[in-house]
């Protein structure tokens, strides 16, 4: 089972763990809206920001060289964007840093706005994820509104998710000791064809009895839980923080920077 | 779709669309529930990702591979309202668990990969494949290979419009637009030939899946015929042929403008080759060559065409234009390649595979 390859931090202990899901989901959500808001050549503004997410995963007692590795993972699509637009905007702006006066041209103050703003979304989500199991997380969600059947099936698919990628990765080496890439084109993609079909009718089968014994247990539509959430003290205390941390960069962040 | 490429009114926009879709389609499936067929869509949203592990070698591309996107095979197994729930919770599992796709573009990944390949997929392949009591195999695969590609290529082809409704990326639309459309087009084509082996194989095996009677849903077991994989291939090469050059037409590419405008202080270009050799080459090639430069000469074969005013060209990139010329030019020039890798092919058989089959 690979089953704590993305989020093995989440079962650990620390006062970041402590906090209850709700007010983390809150914050991170809040902490994305404020980050994307900042204008396109923003750069240096958006230094402040890392505080948040480092903060979290220092104190998360998550390693850093994780969440970093995460954002290199999910960079190559957005790093072509990045590195398409210098090419187009070419007018130039202002950048002082300190006595020092430059010219930049805008695209490139773009292209850098845009791989911070990745690298810290990237940053934020790994540290909520590597803090808080995902279950709890389901909850928060159901407890903010989230309709039911949506959280069902998130539940659901959490719970059989490496399952069936460990039974996947079983078939297709299976396939591949068989020799399949040798064979030609046609062959090749009814052989793929009939390993993704006969999982599929797997599956199918594995939800329905799944489904039919849950019925059998009173399952009458909604999930109960013991699992409880608390708001603590200590809760309202770091939301009333991320709040005021948030309003500061974002309205006053150090204009001789 | 990321986070950074979104304005927060349009992040909120599309989420609010995203939230009212998915939960139409919630009513819906729950209408139907009483179809033991859908019980847990969650079980299928974790059978996507495993899916998506098989992945197979493509022919003539070595070192890449080609996998399921899942949810127009969804769509078209299931229904459309099964397949936008169960990719709701996909994507959202994508977001939180693997970081991919952002928190705030969820609504619009919902629209992208969700709702509009959903819906397209499963009409197209209806409308093509018609009643599925008695389909051909040939039928079946392009009304897959259809599906696919046009669920998936009008799906991406929304990113552009919505990272430029936001303003934050520069790249003009045109351009964004084209590279998706094309790298779309081969992945629907992919995904069309995945989904072709999936229902043909189900149909063979598990007629009851697809609303069939046991007994006579065998009768579709064979390939789908050399003439419509044919065709097929050879459609999308020239759609790809066609929009590319349609769009990348409109503006000079990146490395051309590199050198063609970035002047260095001298005042020159920056790239210069004064050798009598290459200056000839070029006037022979402006001179002979049928279409110079993707469109239609405006002067007589073997004369040297007339400088176009600057003014014009720099009108004409605005937007791109739809230049039939271009387009044609394009479609010549992949007609013309595709004839001389068939050649290649045939002249380098010996391939392993061959050797094993001997």
């Amino acid at each position: 089972m690979h089953h704590h390859f993305i989020d093995r931090f989440a079962m650990e202990d620390s006062p970041i763990h402590r906090l209850d899901a709700r007010v983390k989901l809150l914050a991170v959500l809040s902490y994305t809206v404020v980050l994307i808001s900042f204008d396109r050549y923003a750069v240096a503004e958006l230094a402040p920001m890392a505080v948040l997410p480092l903060g979290l995963l220092w104190f998360g007692r998550v390693p850093v060289w994780f969440a970093l590795r995460r954002v290199a993972i999910l960079s190559p699509l957005i790093l072509m964007l990045v590195l398409m637009s210098p090419l187009y905007d070419r007018g130039l702006h202002p950048v002082a840093f300190g006595p020092w006066q430059y010219a930049v041209s805008g695209g490139w103050l773009t292209a850098a706005d845009i791989a911070a703003k990745f690298t810290l979304g990237v940053l934020a989500l790994t540290a909520l994820m590597c803090t808080t199991p995902f279950a709890s997380l389901l909850e928060a969600m159901r407890r903010l509104g989230m309709p039911q059947v949506i959280v069902l099936q998130l539940g659901f698919l959490y719970r059989y998710l490496f399952v069936l990628i460990d039974e996947a990765m079983r078939v297709r080496r299976a396939r591949d000791f068989r020799g399949a890439a040798l064979a030609p084109m046609g062959r090749r993609l009814a052989a793929t064809g009939g390993v993704i079909g006969s999982l599929f009718s797997r599956t199918l089968d594995r939800s329905q009895r799944t489904q039919l014994a849950m019925a059998l247990r009173g399952y009458r539509g909604e999930t109960r839980s013991l699992k409880r959430l608390h708001f603590h003290r200590s809760d309202a205390v770091y939301f009333a923080l991320v709040a005021a941390y948030l309003v500061v960069c974002r309205c006053w962040y150090p204009s001789w920077f | 779709m990321a986070n950074e490429l979104l304005s927060v009114p349009v992040a909120a926009a599309t989420a609010a669309v995203g939230a009212a879709a998915v939960a139409m389609a919630v009513r819906r499936v729950r209408l139907t529930a009483a179809d033991q067929r859908s019980p847990l869509m969650g079980v299928l949203g974790a059978f996507i990702f495993a899916a998506q592990m098989i992945n197979f070698t493509l022919p003539g591309l070595p070192g890449t591979s080609g996998h399921l996107g899942g949810g127009v095979l969804l769509a078209i197994l299931l229904g459309p309202a099964v397949g936008i729930v169960t990719m709701a919770a996909i994507l959202i599992v994508q977001c939180l668990l693997f970081q991919d796709g952002g928190l705030l573009a969820l609504g619009c990944n919902l629209i992208n990969m969700g709702v509009v390949p959903c819906l397209l997929g499963w009409a197209i392949y209806h409308g093509v494949a018609g009643g599925a009591e008695k389909v051909r195999a040939w039928r079946q695969y392009l009304a897959a290979w259809l599906a696919c590609v046009v669920g998936v290529t009008a799906g991406a082809a929304l990113v552009p419009f919505e990272s430029a409704a936001s303003g934050v990326l520069q790249v003009p639309l045109s351009q964004f637009l084209g590279l998706m459309l094309g790298v779309h087009l081969v992945i629907g084509f992919c995904e069309g030939a995945i989904t072709f082996a999936v229902i043909a194989y189900l149909r063979r095996v598990r007629p009851e899946l697809l609303g069939l009677d046991p007994d006579e849903g065998s009768s579709a077991s064979s390939g789908p015929g050399y003439v419509a994989v044919a065709a097929s291939v050879l459609v999308t090469a020239l759609l790809l042929a066609g929009v590319i050059s349609w769009f990348a037409s409109s503006c000079p590419d990146g490395l051309e403008w590199s050198y063609r405008e970035l002047r260095p202080a001298a005042g020159d270009r920056a790239i210069q080759n004064q050798s009598p050799l290459v200056a000839a080459v070029e006037r022979w090639q402006q001179r002979w060559s049928p279409m110079t430069d993707y469109t239609r000469r405006t002067s007589p074969l073997g004369q040297l065409p007339v400088e176009a005013s600057e003014a014009a060209s720099q009108a004409a990139s605005a937007w791109a234009r739809p230049d039939g010329w271009r387009s044609l030019a394009g479609v010549l020039g992949t007609l013309l390649t595709l004839g001389v890798l068939a050649g290649l092919a045939r002249w380098t058989r010996r391939t392993p595979a061959a050797v094993l089959r001997k």
